[in-house]
């Protein structure tokens, strides 16, 4: 693969003005920046439709290429492509197929709508743009998937395209930073939680102090750590996405790694949900494998809980409870995952070791025997000891 | 009957009976009271346990008060008392497990700790594994410690989360810190903080006329976005879905600081959108003790009947079993008003429902337009 990404017309070429076509995958990479903003875009909707235009024109059946990404596949052998960040194969939607004439009717009513935000700079979310045309959007499915097809159309993110969701995540610690000019100062009350802001580019002028950026799964864990004023004695910032992270929560995590290169470590419980979030936070989701590059964390350390966790730290037994058979499937599920093998060795054969024993636990059990034992005991203890994979 | 009046230890004198937000030293007086009590029955000459006399928290109980000289009406749980006694068998784990909740709640208290619900089941599996197996009894029994002595979960030092978020024409100053203005909040607002002592404290000053609470995060965000609240002067609040306790106290003493607003409620047009207005109208319907002292007098401004030809037909969705579950619970409810019922069996009727984000098919500035006519024609209820 030369890595070349274009976004064919049938019997149609763009004139070569145009950012999108014929650039390889690194410039795209850099490009993408400047082609997302709002002038751009616009610039390429029109652009798009007068080529759709131009077919009807020329009695010509349009038709639309669209790229398809994964992020990883069951494939055992190692030898997939998946790790690289290219496309994976492509989707043609013409208007020959019915099912396919409905998806593209669906496409250019929400690409009107995206239109019409961008033009007016207001944001929406997916459910709004549901509620515009309920006739022939039959359910909220069918709209988000219109909008991943323009994203990827328009090589842009979905913030980009004005399109929002409401903000899930929560940050504390040693940070400060501007968004939309007003100051968010968390260093004056460091246990204090703020809400992730979700235009997340209008973040700017991010300081710190910390030493690392330590992620939690859950919510309760968030607060149990707040309330033991965490921060006020470990110099660090404390971000939740409170369960599956947003995608709001995972480009604050990704602005802040860029912007202070910090160490970044993830405490989940110890099941296979746990490891699922925490496997979202590293490689990213399938939804929004498109973007992937730009969402996930690389760089990101399991810190815990660990299956062996339980005996180390005399864990209760009756503390570990079952897995059941719903948890079995995905963990099963999960192992296959190609990703694991290549990248996550390590990860994979605690996974393996959490099947074997056939329980789990959560964060909140290791606070039974002392209840600040989660924020004076295992989290520092961990850090200094190395004991992260 | 008499007796039972006899042996409750606190307010025993009194027909309303309501959980109040302690100070820890006064929480701890009260457990050591009880357990005083308990040993001095148990040295006496004729020792007998007695039951543990806990405010029954059956509907049967449940009364309204319906204010006299304000337009406030709430639920409360009466005098009636059912007992936890260790005399029946089966009830014998029970009784044990309110001390033992009681045991942990003290240790909490005097190392100034606060735990959730979910670390107080672990802990208690494993200091008395014999009596706690499952978080739903843990919960139960958590509820029995508040009937039995009187004081919120709060105060017991069980964390409760908060998740409601305010932006509007207001300035809010907690006690030692910096004043906040919350109109220039970004538009996810101005958290809530989860410390209801220092919300109890909170200095307010606003020049807004009105208070608009909101069922959803996402329309709080729009009309946030919209920056409503300069084209309407008002505060706009939000608990995300059904209102925790911290939201409930800060609307409460928003009403008390500024007694002219009038409250209007945003939510959707389904039984559960109804069931979170009455939430903040009377109190909890389930949490009874900790329910009264926080109700607000809110109007329900949208959506309703009335504004159902506003949307078009495709934009409705039918009501799922657990909709009309709540629909039942709320239409035996005594407290519902004329008016609410009459929109509820229209709900129950049609066998639909339909989200405030319809209202973009007629454009995103249709939302605005709606609530400003709809305070301006006072069409609330």
């Amino acid at each position: 693969m030369d890595g070349i990404v274009r976004v064919v017309f049938q019997n149609f070429e763009l004139k070569s003005t145009s950012p999108i076509i014929r650039t390889n995958a690194g410039e795209e990479m850099s490009r993408r920046g400047s082609s997302s903003n709002p002038c751009d875009l616009l610039k390429k909707i029109k652009e798009f439709t007068r080529c759709l235009l131009e077919d009807l024109r020329r009695g010509r059946s349009p038709s639309v290429t669209l790229n398809r990404y994964r992020i990883y596949c069951t494939d055992p052998s190692g030898k997939c492509c998946c790790s690289s960040d290219l496309h994976m194969g492509k989707e043609i939607v013409s208007l020959q197929k019915e099912c396919h004439a409905y998806r593209l009717d669906v496409l250019l009513r929400v690409l009107l709508i995206i239109q019409q935000l961008l033009q007016e700079n207001r944001h929406g979310s997916k459910r709004d743009i549901y509620y515009m045309h309920p006739a022939v959007f039959s359910e909220q499915a069918v709209v988000d998937r219109a909008i991943n097809d323009i994203c990827i159309l328009l090589e842009c993110s979905r913030h980009n395209l004005n399109v929002v969701a409401v903000g899930k995540g929560l940050v504390m610690g040693w940070l400060k930073f501007f968004e939309a000019g007003k100051k968010f100062d968390c260093i004056n009350s460091p246990s204090k939680a703020h809400p992730v802001p979700v235009f997340v580019e209008e973040v700017e002028g991010i300081v710190s102090v910390a030493q690392y950026i330590l992620i939690v799964e859950k919510e309760a864990v968030f607060q149990r750590l707040a309330d033991d004023r965490f921060c006020d004695t470990n110099n660090c910032i404390v971000i939740t996405g409170r369960g599956y992270p947003d995608v709001p929560t995972r480009r604050f995590l990704r602005l802040l790694i860029e912007n202070l290169c910090l160490p970044v470590y993830c405490l989940v419980d110890c099941d296979p949900y746990g490891f699922d979030i925490l496997t979202t936070y590293r490689f990213g989701s399938m939804q929004m494998a498109y973007d992937a590059k730009f969402l996930r964390v690389p760089e990101i350390r399991w810190l815990g809980a660990f299956p062996s966790d339980s005996k180390k730290y005399g864990l209760p037994e009756r503390c570990l409870l079952p897995l059941t058979a719903g948890d079995m499937k995905k963990a099963e599920a999960m192992l296959l995952r190609c990703y694991l093998q290549r990248e996550a060795p390590k990860w994979r054969s605690e996974l393996e070791m959490m099947m074997q024993r056939g329980v789990k636990f959560e964060i909140e059990a290791l606070s039974a025997s002392s209840i600040s034992f989660l924020a004076e005991k295992y989290i520092p203890s961990k850090i200094q000891g190395g004991g992260y994979i | 009957m008499e007796d039972f009046c006899k042996s409750s230890l606190f307010y025993s004198d009194q027909h309303l009976c309501y959980a109040e937000i302690l100070p820890p030293s006064e929480v701890r007086a009260r457990i050591e009271v009880a357990v005083l009590n308990f040993l001095r029955t148990l040295i006496s000459p004729n020792p007998s346990i007695s039951s543990l006399p806990l405010i029954n928290r059956r509907s049967n109980n449940r009364r309204v008060s319906h204010g006299l000289l304000t337009d406030v009406s709430s639920i409360f749980l009466s005098h009636s008392f059912c007992a936890r006694s260790l005399m029946k068998a089966n009830a014998t784990k029970a009784f044990v497990r309110v001390w033992k909740v009681m045991e942990i709640c003290i240790e909490l208290l005097v190392h100034e700790k606060k735990v959730t619900q979910r670390e107080l089941f672990y802990k208690l599996l494993c200091s008395s594994p014999d009596y706690f197996t499952s978080q739903l009894q843990v919960n139960k029994t958590i509820q029995d410690v508040v009937a039995f002595l009187r004081c919120s979960r709060y105060s017991l030092g069980i964390m409760a989360s908060s998740r409601g978020a305010l932006i509007g024409r207001l300035f809010l100053q907690e006690p030692n810190q910096e004043i906040v203005d919350c109109s220039t909040c970004g538009s996810s607002g101005h958290a809530i903080t989860g410390d209801l002592n220092s919300l109890e404290n909170l200095v307010i000053k606003s020049d807004a006329r009105y208070i608009i609470v909101v069922e959803k995060h996402a329309i709080f965000q729009r009309l946030a976005e919209d920056r409503i609240f300069n084209q309407i002067p008002s505060i706009i609040i939000t608990a995300k879905g059904y209102p925790d306790i911290a939201t409930r106290v800060l609307l409460h003493r928003l009403t008390r600081a500024l007694p002219d607003l009038p409250i209007f409620a945003l939510v959707d047009w389904n039984p559960s959108g109804l069931a979170i207005l009455c939430t903040f109208k009377f109190g909890s319907i389930t949490m009874g003790l900790e329910a009264y002292k926080y109700a607000c007098n809110v109007r329900w401004l949208g959506m309703r009947g009335c504004d159902l030809h506003l949307i078009p037909e495709q934009s409705f969705i039918p009501l799922k079993p657990w909709d009309l579950q709540i629909a039942q619970s709320l239409m035996s409810s005594e407290m519902l008003q004329e008016n609410y019922r009459e929109e509820l069996t229209l709900m129950v009727q049609s066998g639909q429902r339909a989200e405030i984000e319809s209202l973009h098919f007629h454009g995103y500035d249709f939302l605005g337009k709606y609530i400003a006519t709809k305070i301006v024609q006072s069409d609330y209820i």
